[in-house]
C-alpha cells in the first residue's frame, strides 16, 4: 500500500500529498496544545487527575513520535503506523472513563481527555489510504466517542458526521492528487517517447544519408577488387546490414504492454538472414513477442552452428488474424527425418526441446520439416 | 541492349551503380537525383528499366514510380532500396513497380534482376513476398472495400515459399509446377494489387471531384 506514495516520492522527488502530511503534523501539535490546556483547566475537577496527567504525557510522547514519522511519509510500515496511531488515540479517549467524574461524562459533556487531538489519526488514515479508509477511521473514533460517553445525542452525532466527513474528504483529495500526478507522469512519458522517436528518426535519416551510402559503396567496390579488399568489403557489408536494422527498428515497447513482433524480428536481419514481415505492425503481447523472438534467435544460432558455412536463412512472419505464424527456413545440409529423434538425443537438435518449450508456454505449436540437403524449416504457430 | 536509368539522391551510390551496370553491358541512358527530374528525364529517354531508390531526400520515389509506369507502359521500374522502408516498398509496388531488390544485394543479383525486369518478370525478394502476402491478408481482414483482390490458394502457397527464400525453380519442384507457371503466379499477385490500386485511386478521384480535370493518366 505504502509503495504507491513511496514510489512517487522516490521517482519524482516529492509525493504530491506531502504538504497535506506536513499540515496534519502541525494540526497534531496544535491540537496537542489545546488538549493539554483543557486537561490543565480541568485538573482539579477530574475524578483521577493523576491519570489525566499520565495521559497528557502519553499524548506528548506520541505526538513527537508521529510528527517525526509523518514528516516524511515514505516506507513500508506507514499503513501499520496509521493503524497504531488510531489505536493509541482511541486508548487515550477510553481513559476518559476513569479520568472524568460520572457527571462530567454523562451530564456536563466535559471534553474527553484528548479532545480534538484524535482527529489527527483520522487525517493520516485518509491521506495514506484514501476516502473509504478515511471515513472508516473517522467512524472508529466516533464509535469510541459514543462508547466512552455511553449515550447518543445531537452533539456526539455532529462530531461523528464531522469525523467521517473529514476523513472522506481528505482521502478523496489525497487520491485525486496522486491520480493527477500519475496522469502527469504518463503524459510526460508519452512526450518523452515522442521526443525519442523524433530524435531516432533524425539520426536514422542522417545515418542513411551518410554512413550507409559509403558502407554500401565500400562493400560493392571491395567485392569487385577481390583479395584483401573483399575481406574489408565483407566487414563493411555486415556493419551495413546491422546498422540498417538498427535504424529501422521501431521503439521496443508499444501501447499497453503490446509489441510489434515484426519490428522485433527485423533486428535479426544480417547479410545471411532475411526477415520478411507485413508492412503494418504485428501487435502481440510483449511477452509473446519476446518469447517468439528468442525462439527465432535460437533457431538462427542453430543454423549458424549446424547448417554449414554457406547456409542462408529466411524468417517469415505472417499475421493470420487469429493466429501468428513464424517460419524459419535455411538452405543448409538438413537432416533425415528418421534421424531427427536421434539427433535430438545427441544434442544436435537440442534446440528442438527448448524451442518447443518456449512456444508451448505460449499455447502454440512447433512443426519441424527437414530432409538431407533440403535444409531445416521450423514453423511456429501461436494463437492470438 | 537493355537501357537503364538510375534514380538515387546519393551521387556516390548512383554513379557506382551506373558504372557497375555499364561495365556489364547495359546502356545507362540517364541518372537522376530527385523524383521530379526522374519523371521528366524518363519521359525523354524512355529507358527499359528504371532503378528507383525510394528515399530521395525529402521526397519519396513512390509517386515517381506511379507516374513513370502510368505514362510509359514500356518502361519498368525496379525498386532498389534499403531494408527498413517496408511501407514505401509496398506502396511503390502497388504504384506499379515490378520488383524490389535490396541495396545490399550483390552486383550479380542486380544484373540478374535488371535483366529479368526488362524481360517482363517480377523480381521478388523474400522481403517483398512477405510484404505482399501481408497486404493481401490485411485487405482480407478489412471488410471495406468488398471488391479487394484475393489470392488464390496456389498463389498463397507460391508467395509463402518465395518469402521463405526459395527460388522459382525450387518452388516449381516442390509444388510440381512448371517454372513458367510459378513466375506467372508471382506476377499475377502483383498485377492484381496494382490494378486494385489504380481502381482505388480512380474511385478516390471521382469521390473527391478530381476527375473533372481533363488530363487523366493514359491507361
Amino acid at each position: 500500500m505504502s509503495g504507491v506514495s513511496g514510489g512517487a516520492v522516490v521517482r519524482q522527488g516529492q509525493d504530491p500529498t506531502l504538504p497535506f502530511w506536513r499540515a496534519a503534523v502541525i494540526l497534531r501539535i496544535l491540537t496537542l496544545l489545546f488538549a493539554l490546556g483543557v486537561v490543565y483547566y480541568h485538573r482539579t475537577f477530574y475524578e483521577r487527575p493523576w491519570l489525566a496527567f499520565v495521559m497528557g504525557g502519553v499524548m506528548i510522547v506520541w505526538t513527537v513520535v508521529v510528527s517525526i514519522r509523518y514528516w516524511r511519509p515514505v516506507g513500508g510500515n506507514l499503513l501499520a503506523f496509521t493503524v497504531v496511531d488510531l489505536v493509541v488515540c482511541c486508548a487515550v479517549m477510553t481513559s476518559s472513563r476513569w479520568v472524568l467524574t460520572f457527571t462530567q461524562l454523562k451530564v456536563q459533556a466535559t471534553p474527553l481527555v484528548p479532545t480534538i487531538w484524535v482527529t489527527g489519526a483520522v487525517a493520516v488514515g485518509a491521506l495514506h489510504a484514501g476516502a473509504v479508509a478515511g471515513a472508516a477511521f473517522g467512524a472508529v473514533v466516533a464509535a469510541f466517542n459514543y462508547g466512552v460517553r455511553g449515550y447518543f445525542d445531537v452533539d456526539l452525532t455532529r462530531d461523528m458526521i464531522l469525523l467521517v466527513g473529514i476523513g472522506f474528504a481528505l482521502g478523496l483529495a489525497a487520491s485525486s492528487l496522486r491520480q493527477a500526478r500519475r496522469s502527469q507522469e504518463r503524459l510526460a512519458e508519452a512526450l518523452r517517447v515522442e521526443a525519442a522517436t523524433a530524435e531516432r528518426e533524425r539520426l536514422a535519416r542522417s545515418i542513411h544519408d551518410g554512413v550507409l551510402q559509403v558502407l554500401a559503396r565500400v562493400r560493392r567496390r571491395g567485392a569487385e577488387l577481390g583479395g584483401e579488399a573483399a575481406e574489408l568489403a565483407k566487414l563493411a557489408g555486415q556493419q551495413e546490414v546491422a546498422l540498417r536494422a538498427l535504424v529501422s527498428s521501431a521503439p521496443a515497447a508499444s501501447e499497453e504492454g503490446m509489441a510489434d513482433l515484426g519490428a522485433r524480428l527485423k533486428v535479426l536481419e544480417t547479410d545471411r538472414v532475411s526477415v520478411s514481415a507485413p508492412a503494418t505492425a504485428v501487435l502481440v503481447p510483449a511477452e509473446t513477442a519476446t518469447e517468439l523472438t528468442a525462439a527465432v534467435r535460437e533457431a538462427l544460432i542453430n543454423v549458424e552452428r549446424h547448417a554449414g558455412a554457406e547456409a542462408r536463412a529466411w524468417v517469415l512472419l505472417e499475421d493470420l488474424g487469429s493466429e501468428i505464424v513464424v517460419s524459419v527456413r535455411d538452405d543448409g545440409v538438413g537432416i533425415a527425418p528418421e534421424r531427427v529423434a536421434e539427433a535430438e538425443r545427441e544434442g544436435r537438435m537440442g534446440i528442438a526441446k527448448s524451442l518447443r518449450g518456449r512456444v508451448a508456454a505460449l499455447g502454440g505449436t512447433v512443426n519441424l520439416e527437414t530432409a538431407p540437403g533440403e535444409g531445416v524449416e521450423w514453423e511456429l504457430r501461436v494463437t492470438r | 541492349m537493355i537501357s537503364v536509368m538510375v534514380v538515387d539522391d546519393h551521387p556516390i551510390w548512383r554513379d557506382g551503380v551506373a558504372r557497375d551496370l555499364s561495365e556489364r553491358g547495359f546502356e545507362v541512358r540517364a541518372t537522376a537525383g530527385d523524383a521530379g527530374a526522374a519523371v521528366r528525364i524518363a519521359r525523354t529517354v524512355r529507358p527499359d528499366v528504371v532503378l528507383m531508390d525510394l528515399n530521395l531526400g525529402a521526397e519519396s520515389g513512390v509517386s515517381a514510380t506511379g507516374q513513370i509506369t502510368g505514362e510509359l507502359p514500356e518502361t519498368r521500374v525496379l525498386v532498389l532500396s534499403a531494408s527498413g522502408e517496408h511501407a514505401d516498398v509496398l506502396e511503390a509496388v502497388k504504384a506499379g513497380a515490378s520488383g524490389y531488390l535490396l541495396k545490399s544485394s550483390s552486383v550479380e543479383d542486380l544484373v540478374d534482376a535488371v535483366t529479368r525486369t526488362a524481360a517482363g518478370d517480377a523480381v521478388f525478394t523474400a522481403g517483398l513476398a512477405g510484404l505482399v502476402l501481408g497486404e493481401y491478408r490485411r485487405m482480407a481482414a478489412d471488410p471495406e472495400p468488398r471488391d479487394a483482390p484475393r489470392l488464390t490458394d496456389r498463389e498463397t502457397d507460391v508467395l509463402r515459399l518465395v518469402a521463405k527464400g526459395m527460388t522459382a525453380r525450387q518452388i516449381a519442384t516442390r509444388l510440381v509446377l512448371s517454372h513458367r507457371t510459378v513466375e506467372n503466379h508471382v506476377q499475377s499477385t502483383l498485377r492484381k494489387l496494382q490494378l486494385h490500386n489504380r481502381v482505388e485511386l480512380a474511385r478516390y478521384a471521382i469521390e473527391h471531384g478530381l476527375d473533372a480535370e481533363p488530363d487523366g493518366a493514359p491507361q
